[in-house]
């Protein structure tokens, strides 16, 4: 129904104002001052990796973290649920007895491992915890340059997590880049903020 | 009532018509119907005790629902099983169980095959009500023996524990505690457990009460991949499945409906398994060769290239192979074929403990080429006479079988044995007779037999070596008292029917067969209908002789040309140095040989020793060339039990590093000695079988029926033992030994093999010698304590266990401990060896 | 009426055989050994005499039952395990008149063709155990138990088996087992005890009230004794009478008597004149019954038909102060402890009411908890081992059925409205 209506624009010849202008360069200055405003106003892109990092909202399900109650001990009890709700078979879970108060039962994980290299990041081992032991934390960079470095073990998703759990999100904070041979972390600040418009 | 007459019951299950035996139980009636109820504490091989409600029924014309589990059916009878009332029932008692029960699924060995979690997911209310504080017994697990763990917070009482424990295993362990929903089924006050340790209230636990301790969190049912096997520990031959996780054997199980022994296995079975995880330094993992006395590894090719040259080099008249009656059926025919075939030698056993003249007649005393007879269809009988053995201890599940068959249906139990055993507390009438006087005692029995029934028995000719004898001194001679040995009789006499269950003594002590054949001719002379069930140690011994493993006779008990000798022989030859060669597949001489020195002596004298077995035995450390062979879950094959049940084993695991499965070694001996001897698979020998063993004509190799196939009839008849010459064992008078040695296989150990599992070791920590109550009054010993044991020529201490009901003379040292080996004792040809105590 | 089964308590040394002799007793024992077996168990059904227990079984009909094979052993087992709340009528008897219970339970086990009895007397009864081993004994010394009883060829050894303690064991197979030496749990019926009882061998079990009653059948005969009370269920019967009243304790009367005259007449109204509230008519197994159902004549038909029982006769009365919250969770407090834990229902079921109910009662009940407990009687009810989980249902029912609003009152409120 809608006509294509082309509109065709007559051009003036070029007048004297028209000339005036383009002796002061003044379509130039008005789009340097355009550059010159972005230059001066906030800016809309962060800049990450290098000073700032997006901190995602709790929702988010980034790498995995296993975790503990109050009193320090391990929440997760290997009960291997997670193990059977994977749709990737990423998880390995061996448990074993440990009656000395290490975890929250005297049944704790002698093994827990994920392939982050094979995960979807869809949450079912979460939904599959009885003791909310497993969660996906908040952590995304997960680029590695050798595929081993991958497989995340107890011991290394049991340290705390960069983002603590209860921490809002949803914002972006400082943040460092550091370079290690596992790969590359941006370690952020959570307490120095940046507010973005 | 026709039906009454008929012995048949009709009645409907859900509008659906069904017809079952009369006492048929409700429950069992639905199931058949095809209608499944739910049921805790309802077990088939226990008492009913209707407690759970969760099997209740609605029958037309009952106001109240009905357990069907104790029900029996009513002619006419309207039953429903899924009614609105039955379903809201089942609910409700599922809320009700659930209400106390720990839901701690997520940490319980059970979670994944829990008979609970099925229940709620099939039956339960989706929806919890109870919101109250939870009764709980204890906070944490606690251990009730080496390999039970017990949490109490999980149990449903369902009682199935208690009574497994008192009527199917005979010990009665177990009671409950507390009253009401306090109430909590475990030991004496939680104390730890001295009993058989067979886990059986583990197996009929339906929640994660009890639990095997050497699997606690060690895996969930899905990780686990199983195959079925047959437990290597003794000849009853128990169907189970080995399982594993990673490559390690975690567990294993016998399941209901799996076979014969449905959920029934002992403390070896059931937690012996462990040995196929010993791999480490224990485990052979590559042909060895003796250079200047030391072991030095060397490769297949160079190991079967040396043998083919001994083996073709020697004379067949001295050469000779000994095969373990542990191996399969497969491995046991090909070993014959080998050393008769490609040999030509005719000496082969397939044991190191008896003799083969012995063997023989045994085999046709007690029937074995007659077919398989079935443990059950042997517990039809009215009255059975248990004899020869320790059956408790030796083959613990065919005494499980015995005793709760019997206890359920009323039967009369006899036993005769030398020492006290658990079956006594099951028995009608039990007595204890001699070491090596079994031969009295038959004849005994013969005589008062014929005394009472002189011209029904005149035909038989054999009692003609009885006259002159009288009951009273054939009595003393076994040292039964008369009155008993006469009751004994009685009870034989007025029964129809009779099964005798066999034990090896007869073997053991080379006495007794005559009688025990004698005795055989007499009932049946009477018109009784009688079954003999040998009771055999190693778990395919049966098969070993079917397979023709012995020198005086082949495969199917056909007649050898010209016998050859036993093991016996072939020891008294090479002591001579008349032994070029030896071949020994899995079998252990020097422990197991009844004369330890001479044994050793021997086989040091041999030419060429070759041993196969799994790891270094005392008898593969005198070998100048070992090969590494594989356990019974690595291989596939054929297991023949006691009963003449063929049961197929199948494959497990692979063996460890240049081990391989003992058929392949046969076979590559063989082929590289003669070109094209066989291709080796389990499935083409076992066809082989078929064919050259009439009794297996019709066996199936794999598949068929859960509970095996039975042997027939063989179609050849055993020949030249129907009279074999005892000599009667001297149990003269020895003021410096007083006591008469016995020997046998320990409740947790069999043979040697199964000194190689951890666990069953942790059961049995150190060497045990069994003593009568009245033998520790007079040494002043009680249980625990250390004596010395000294025989003619060996002595050594062991732990004192003391039995009641044991006779005072009488003392027994498991054959089983390499370090105090009982063998030890014995010198040859002397069969009561006899020893002193010191304390 | 003339005190039959109480007509030597209160004399002095009743308890003694002399005075129990004086009295005439023992009389009807040896008219019993002079007939015929099969005619006394004629006369006892005659009599109409129901079991005093709880059930109100037929006694003859029961005793009709023994296999007559004079080979076969049989027993006779006395439930003295009176553990009911509000039960104390066969106490009475055991400590005050033992050789009543004595000669009935000799003249049964003559009917019988049982040469051994046994008394399963409730374990809290030390003195009553003490007084019935003294007047066994005394038996023995007069030629009325033991050997050869009074010429007549026949024998009789009773034995006392005290209890331990536990309520469930007045249930007749858990008496046996109890007597056995097992677990005090119910057996599985059938078999039924007068087949496969005690030791698997042909048994009677009757109360001690019943049994008491059988002396006076035999030395009056069946009809005076029919003549008593209704006609369906005749005869003498204690009735405990305990609660709120001004006199309470044990009143013979007849079958029948209106539970007005009981409550009013014999034991002399309410206390302080208040009003009554509810009356538990047989122990605390019965539902109980309110004031406008207190016309009612006390015997086992005329109270089945009113949804109660006359159980063992325990009168409990109860005034407008008690709260129904506080004595619903008493009882049932009384039937979870003492659920003997065979069965899933009763155990697991009657727990969980005690706790419901004591929330209500300490004031932190939930809404929702009456239907809850509704639910949950529901639950039990009908699917019980044997009619302990029942007698908890029934119990709490008749409390709900009539006193709805008390319990409601307490969820929502969390106090009590008395």
């Amino acid at each position: 129904m809608n006509e294509k209506k082309v509109k065709i624009v007559k051009r003036d010849t070029p007048g004297a104002l028209d000339l005036a202008k383009k002796t002061v360069f003044l379509d130039f200055i008005k789009g340097l001052s355009i550059t010159l405003r972005y230059n001066l106003s906030r800016s809309i892109t962060i800049r990450y990796p290098d000073e700032e990092k997006w901190i995602p909202y709790p929702r988010f399900r980034g790498a995995h973290t296993l975790n503990r109650d109050e009193e320090g001990r391990e929440l997760c009890v290997a009960c291997e649920l997670c193990v059977k709700a994977c749709p990737t078979n990423c998880i390995t879970v061996v448990p074993m007895e440990d009656d000395t108060g290490k975890g929250i039962a005297d049944r704790v994980a002698k093994v827990w491992e994920v392939d982050l290299a094979r995960c979807f990041f869809c949450g079912y081992c979460e939904d599959a915890c009885p003791t909310t032991a497993v969660r996906l934390g908040r952590d995304y960079e997960l680029a590695c340059f050798e595929l081993d470095k991958a497989r995340k073990t107890k011991e290394e998703l049991l340290k705390p997590q960069s983002v603590p759990e209860d921490f809002e999100g949803g914002i972006i904070v400082q943040a460092k880049l550091q370079r290690t041979k596992s790969g590359i972390k941006v370690k952020p600040n959570l307490w120095k903020k940046k507010e973005k418009k | 009532m026709g039906d009454r007459e008929t012995g048949v019951v009709t009645l409907k299950v859900n509008g659906k018509e069904i017809t079952v035996r009369e006492g048929t139980l409700i429950l069992d009636a639905a199931r058949e119907a095809g209608c499944h109820i739910p049921t805790f504490c309802y077990q088939a091989t226990l008492s009913g005790v209707g407690s759970c409600r969760m099997c209740l029924v609605e029958i037309e014309g009952q106001r109240k629902l009905q357990p069907s589990c104790v029900t029996p059916v009513m002619s006419g009878m309207e039953v429903k099983t899924e009614s609105e009332s039955v379903i809201s029932a089942r609910q409700a008692m599922l809320e009700f169980l659930l209400s106390n029960h720990a839901l701690d699924c997520p940490v319980c060995d059970k979670g994944g095959e829990c008979e609970l979690q099925n229940m709620v997911y099939t039956y339960g209310p989706r929806k919890g009500r109870y919101a109250e504080v939870k009764i709980r017994h204890h906070e944490k697990d606690y251990v009730l023996s080496p390999v039970i763990v017990k949490n109490s917070n999980r149990c449903v009482q369902c009682m199935r524990c208690v009574r497994v424990c008192g009527e199917v295993v005979g010990r009665g362990v177990l009671g409950a505690i507390g009253r009401g929903a306090h109430q909590e089924e475990t030991s004496f006050l939680r104390s730890y457990l001295d009993c058989d340790h067979d886990g059986m209230c583990i197996e009929v636990c339906p929640v994660g009460c009890f639990m095997r301790r050497p699997y606690r969190y060690r895996a969930r049912p899905w990780d686990l991949r199983g195959s079925r096997t047959v437990c290597p520990y003794c000849a009853t031959g128990c169907r189970m499945t080995i399982e594993e996780r990673d490559g390690e054997v975690v567990r294993s199980i016998a399941r209901e409906g799996e076979g014969f022994n449905d959920k029934m296995l002992c403390a070896r079975g059931r937690f012996g398994y462990d040995i196929l995880n010993s791999g480490g330094e224990e485990r052979l993992t590559t042909p060895l060769i003796k250079k200047n006395g030391m072991f030095e590894p060397v490769s297949w090719e160079k190991a079967l290239s040396i043998i083919r040259e001994q083996f073709t080099k020697a004379d067949p008249r001295r050469l000779g192979g000994i095969a373990s009656a542990a191996l399969t059926n497969e491995e046991l025919y090909l070993f014959q074929r080998l050393v008769r075939e490609v040999l030509g030698s005719g000496n082969i056993d397939s044991t190191s403990r008896w003799d083969a003249a012995t063997t023989g007649a045994f085999i046709f005393a007690t029937g074995i080429t007659g077919g398989g007879v079935s443990i059950y269809d042997c517990m039809e009988a009215e009255t059975v006479f248990v004899v020869g053995g320790q059956v408790s201890e030796e083959n613990p599940v065919t005494d499980y079988i015995i005793r709760y068959v019997s206890d359920s249906s009323r039967k009369s139990v006899l036993v005769a044995s030398t020492r006290a055993m658990k079956l006594d507390t099951s028995a009608e009438l039990s007595l204890r007779h001699l070491p090596g006087r079994l031969g009295a005692l038959f004849n005994g029995l013969v005589l008062t037999l014929y005394e009472d029934n002189q011209e029904r028995l005149e035909g038989i000719k054999e009692i003609g070596v009885l006259k002159g004898r009288t009951v009273t001194d054939l009595a003393a001679e076994c040292g039964v008292s008369e009155a008993d040995l006469r009751a004994l009789c009685a009870r034989l006499e007025s029964s129809g029917s009779i099964s005798m269950v066999v034990g090896t003594d007869l073997l053991r002590f080379r006495e007794g067969i005559s009688g025990l054949r004698l005795l055989g001719d007499a009932l049946r002379a009477l018109g009784k209908v009688l079954k003999i069930l040998p009771v055999l140690d190693r778990c395919n011994q049966r098969g070993a002789w079917d397979m023709g493993v012995h020198p005086l006779f082949g495969p199917d008990y056909r007649k050898v040309e010209r016998a050859g000798l036993g093991c016996d022989g072939m020891l008294d030859q090479a002591m001579d140095g008349a032994m070029d060669a030896l071949y020994v597949v899995g079998e252990d001489v020097v422990n197991m040989y009844p004369d330890r020195t001479f044994a050793e002596e021997a086989l040091s004298r041999v030419g060429f020793l070759v041993v196969q077995d799994v790891s270094l035995t005392d008898t593969a450390r005198m070998a100048h060339l070992v090969l590494p062979g594989a356990y019974p879950g690595e291989k596939e094959g054929t297991f023949t039990n006691q009963e003449g049940r063929v049961q197929h084993i199948s494959r497990l695991l692979e063996p460890p590093g240049q081990a391989r499965v003992d058929l392949e070694i046969i076979e590559a001996v063989g082929s590289s000695i003669v070109h094209g001897f066989s291709d080796g698979t389990p499935q083409t020998v076992f066809d082989e079988i078929r064919r050259e063993v009439s009794m297996y004509r019709d066996a199936a190799f794999s598949g068929g029926s859960p509970d095996g196939w039975l042997v027939k009839k063989s179609a050849r008849r055993l020949e030249g033992f129907e009279l074999i010459e005892e000599k009667k064992v001297s149990l003269d008078a020895d003021p410096e030994h007083p006591y008469f040695l016995v020997t046998g296989n320990h409740i947790f150990l069999s043979g040697s093999l199964s000194r190689r599992s951890g666990i069953l070791n942790e059961l049995v920590r150190e060497a045990v010698v069994e003593i009568s109550e009245e033998a520790a009054g007079e040494l002043g010993v009680i249980d625990g304590q250390t004596v010395s044991v000294s025989g003619r020529g060996f002595d050594a201490t062991y732990s004192v266990r003391i039995r009641k009901g044991t006779p005072r003379e009488v003392v027994f040292i498991a054959e089983n401990f390499e370090d105090k080996a009982a063998n030890r004792f014995y010198k040859r040809g002397d069969v009561v060896p006899r020893v002193k105590i010191t304390a | 009426m003339e005190k039959v089964l109480l007509k030597n308590v209160g004399k002095p040394d009743s308890h003694r055989i002399d005075t129990y002799l004086a009295g005439g007793g023992y009389e009807a024992l040896k008219k019993a050994l002079r007939m015929d077996t099969e005619d006394i168990i004629q006369m006892v059904k005659d009599s109409g005499l129901m079991g005093r227990g709880g059930a109100g079984f037929p006694t003859g009909l029961k005793w009709s039952f023994i296999p007559k094979d004079p080979t076969l052993q049989k027993y006779l087992c006395c439930n003295a395990d009176e553990g009911e709340p509000g039960t104390f009528k066969d106490r009475s008897i055991i400590e005050h008149d033992p050789h009543l219970l004595l000669e009935g339970m000799a003249i049964s086990c003559y009917a019988i063709g049982a040469d051994t009895a046994y008394i399963y007397i409730r374990g809290e009864f030390a003195f009553g155990a003490r007084r019935l081993e003294e007047a066994i004994a005394e038996a023995y010394q007069k030629g009325y138990l033991g050997k050869d009883i009074l010429g007549s060829g026949f024998s009789l050894n009773i034995h006392v088996h005290r209890g331990f303690g536990a309520y469930i064991c007045g249930e007749e197979t858990a008496l046996l087992e109890s007597i056995e030496g097992c677990r005090g749990q119910p057996r599985k019926k059938p078999p039924f005890p007068a087949l496969s009882g005690l030791y698997g061998k042909p048994t009677v079990i009757n109360n001690v009230e019943t049994l008491a009653c059988v002396p006076t059948i035999i030395s009056r005969g069946a009809e005076w004794f029919a003549s008593i009370g209704p006609e369906k269920s005749p005869g003498p019967k204690i009735f405990g009478v305990s609660g709120h009243v001004n006199r309470p304790g044990l009143y013979e009367l007849p079958m029948g008597t209106p539970l007005r005259e009981i409550v009013y007449e014999h034991a002399g109204g309410i206390r302080n004149g208040r009003r009554l509230k509810a009356v538990i008519p047989g122990g605390v197994s019965a539902p109980l019954l309110t004031e406008e159902q207190i016309d009612i004549s006390m015997d086992f038909d005329t109270l089945a038909h009113e949804g109660s029982m006359l159980g063992s006769g325990g009168v409990i009365v109860m005034d407008d102060t008690t709260c129904m919250v506080k004595a619903a969770y008493i009882i049932n407090r009384f039937f979870s402890h003492e659920s003997c834990g065979k069965c899933t229902p009763c155990r697991e079921g009657t727990t969980w009411m005690t706790s419901i109910l004591k929330r209500l009662e300490y004031g932190e009940g939930r809404p929702g908890d009456v239907e809850l407990l509704e639910g949950l009687c529901g639950n039990i009810f009908g699917r019980t081992f044997c009619p302990l989980g029942d007698g908890a249902v029934m119990a709490l029912r008749g409390a709900l059925r009539n006193f709805r609003q008390e319990f409601v009152y307490h969820a929502e409120n969390g106090r009590c409205m008395v």
